[in-house]
């Protein structure tokens, strides 16, 4: 519902006015914002806590010790795609590269365990912070480059540490492996160990979306979102944008390196060619988009349905290249169809149904009568517009 | 420069100058040694045909380009090569002369993305505080889309979204602001509301620094116009002056 007698609302520069002047967002419905916004806040806190449960009641759901762990398998991607979001979601630099991250942090994991007396987890902790620490240099070299560039930059990040890592035997133990003790011992059988890693990855993953989003609602998460939109334009605002991007990326390293030195402690044994790989950043990338990297469980859904569409796939059809195809075509109906990812599409699809949702407003019939007489009295030629429809979107903006 | 200024006029202080400021694009010369000096506090007009280097001078002013030599100067400080970010905060904000505002964000959101602050406590807060809403509503009433609120940009009237643009501009709370054809495709109506906006935070000490093609505007509204032609000042003084001189005629008229 657009105001007649504002000068700025002149229909033909607005191709996509007819979005609001849907009939359920009748002026004269005045919504009650407080009330609806506690409804709304209450149908988010169930929404969490069956999630929540969800989530936790799965290991004792689980048939055999076989799908506990492809359970594992689907925290640690969710673990990792989350992780991935903080640069990806936030500032919409698409890293490809990310398994860098996961595969330093497995491995420092791994050699700190091996070589100290450190406890494993103090080991995951401080590997994290080594990648945090090594993701510092990487950032400001790769983070001065933008959209194609920053990709490539990525992908010859791996390549570079996958040659690194699979040459530099006495260390890594090259392609033959590293063996990673285990943190549990051996009186603990398989399935209670999936059990427990099913548990860790989750108390992982929720660390991670709680300074994700924490982050969302700063005024850095805010910075972060405009540099994603139209970086220049951010900066000229006063937001810092090189800062902003490394800390994002800093902290996006740091957590998809302990989902690393997680799998490492969980799964017991690393080969380079597996852990620096650019399919386990493509799965990020992946998950993330079908899920909805602007949304805060985007990444967890979209770990969800592709950890369990990889697995199926795998368990169907042999480890062929199969699921490498499925995964393809999955990537291009989201791009075609759903280039936002499953949750806004969802809320937009709920949004249309719910009869206050649609009202983004709230000015009563009378307030616009009024506004409509004082705009006649003026005498102002409400029609008289120059505007061309001139795209909105400037150079600069990502997508 | 700034004793300078004491000569020409007794109540003038420069706010924003440069000298020899150069911008080359490959054979093209954008700004060629432009030497300008802006008066604090006032209206200022920088006007001139297309292509004149209007647009560049701005880039280069603002630090969203460097330029290849030159300097600029605001209130005396040197702001040469300066990233944008920090001529931003020194006092500066500006509009795009394609209106460039956050399309997937909310108008709200677009308000709340400007930074005056870098101290961890400022950047860490909730962007969202009782005092910044507030201060974000009050800058969206006083240009006429605070019931856009919670609408996304992208779906507003472009006339819409030069207002936003200039509210998101306000918000960073400069003491000057340069705006790109402020008035460039939108609505008469619209313009007399954009004209009235710029007198009203004139009159409470804001300095405006303005390119536009609309002459009848740039007379009505400016204290000082400088005239660019071939990306060098060619004339420069107060509208009445400017308007009769005969070197901007010819610039205009005469190719
Ligand atoms: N990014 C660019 N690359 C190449 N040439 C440019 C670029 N930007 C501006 N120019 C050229 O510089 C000159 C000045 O342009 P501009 O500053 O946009 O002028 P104005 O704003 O006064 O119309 C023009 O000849 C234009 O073609
Ligand atoms: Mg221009």
């Amino acid at each position: 519902m657009r105001n007649a007698s504002d000068p700025t609302s002149d229909s033909t520069s607005d191709p996509t006015s007819d979005s609001t002047s849907d009939p359920t967002s009748d002026p004269t419905v005045r919504t009650d914002a407080g009330s609806r916004g506690r409804a709304v806040l209450l149908a988010k806190g169930i929404g969490l806590l069956v999630l929540a449960a969800a989530v936790l009641s799965f290991p004792s759901l689980a048939p055999d010790a076989f799908i506990l762990s492809v359970g594992v398998v689907i925290m640690s991607y969710a673990v990792l795609a989350t992780s991935w979001n903080f640069v990806g979601g936030f500032t919409g630099y698409i890293s490809l590269g990310h398994a860098a991250y996961s595969g330093l942090g497995a491995y420092a994991t791994a050699l700190l365990v091996i070589h100290t007396s450190l406890n494993p987890w103090v080991a995951m902790l401080l590997g994290g912070l080594l990648v945090a620490a090594l993701a510092v240099p990487i950032g400001i070299a790769s983070l001065r480059v933008r959209g194609a560039s920053f990709v490539i930059v990525s992908i010859a990040m791996v390549l570079i540490l996958l040659l690194v890592f699979q040459s530099w035997g006495e260390v890594t133990g090259g392609s033959n492996g590293l063996r990673v003790p285990r943190p549990f011992d051996e009186s603990v059988l398989r399935p209670e160990q999936h059990e427990r890693f099913f548990y860790l990855h989750v108390a992982l993953l929720a660390v991670a979306l709680l300074t994700w989003w924490a982050i969302d609602r700063s005024r850095f998460g805010t910075g972060l979102k405009a540099i994603r939109e139209d970086e220049d334009k951010a900066q000229s605002l006063g937001v810092p944008t090189f800062n902003y991007k490394l800390v994002a990326f800093i902290v996006s390293a740091f957590f998809t390196a302990l989902g690393g030195g997680m799998y490492a402690l969980w799964f017991g044994f690393l080969d380079p060619i597996f852990q620096f790989s650019i399919l386990v950043g493509s799965y990020m990338v992946l998950m993330s988009l079908l899920g909805g990297i602007r949304s805060l469980f985007g990444p967890l859904l979209g770990a969800v349905i592709v950890g369990y569409a990889v697995e199926f796939f795998k368990n169907q059809y042999g480890d062929t290249q199969f699921h490498l195809v499925a995964m393809g075509l999955l990537l291009g109906i989201v791009v075609l169809f759903m280039p936002d990812g499953i949750i806004p599409a969802l809320s937009s699809l709920i949004n249309r149904f719910s009869p206050q949702a649609a009202s983004i407003r709230e000015v009563s019939a009378g307030e616009l009568a009024e506004q409509r007489r004082a705009a006649a009295s003026e005498g102002k030629d409400l029609d008289a517009t120059e505007a061309e429809p001139t795209d909105s979107l400037p150079e600069g903006a990502k997508r | 420069m700034t004793e300078s200024a004491g000569s020409t006029a007794t109540d003038t202080r420069i706010g924003l100058a440069t000298e020899g400021l150069t911008k080359r694009y490959g054979g093209v010369t954008a700004v060629d040694g432009a030497s300008v000096q802006f008066h604090h506090g006032k209206v200022n007009a920088l006007i001139g045909p297309n292509g004149s280097g209007k647009t560049t001078f701005f880039n280069c002013v603002t630090g969203m380009i460097k330029p290849d030599s030159g300097r600029a100067t605001y209130l005396g400080d040197d702001i040469t090569g300066k990233a944008s970010h920090r001529i931003a905060r020194a006092g500066i904000g500006r509009s795009f002369q394609l209106c460039r505002i956050f399309p997937r964000m909310t108008v709200m959101e677009n308000m709340l993305v400007a930074v005056r602050s870098t101290s961890l406590r400022h950047v860490l807060a909730p962007s969202r505080s009782a005092g910044e809403l507030d201060r974000a509503r009050e800058l969206l009433a006083r240009v006429g889309i605070d019931h856009l609120e919670n609408s996304e940009a992208r779906d507003i009237s472009y006339g819409q979204q030069k207002l936003l643009e200039l509210a998101g501009v306000l918000m960073a709370d400069p003491e000057t602001i340069m705006l790109d054809e402020p008035a460039g495709g939108v609505n008469p109506a619209l313009i007399d509301r954009i004209a009235s906006l710029v007198r009203d935070l004139n009159a409470e000490g804001k300095t405006f620094l303005i390119v536009e093609h609309n002459m009848e505007l740039v007379m009505s509204l400016s204290d000082h116009v400088v005239v660019f032609d071939r990306g060098r000042q060619i004339c420069e003084g107060p509208p009445s002056v400017v308007q009769n001189d005969p070197r901007v005629l010819e610039a205009y008229l005469g190719i």
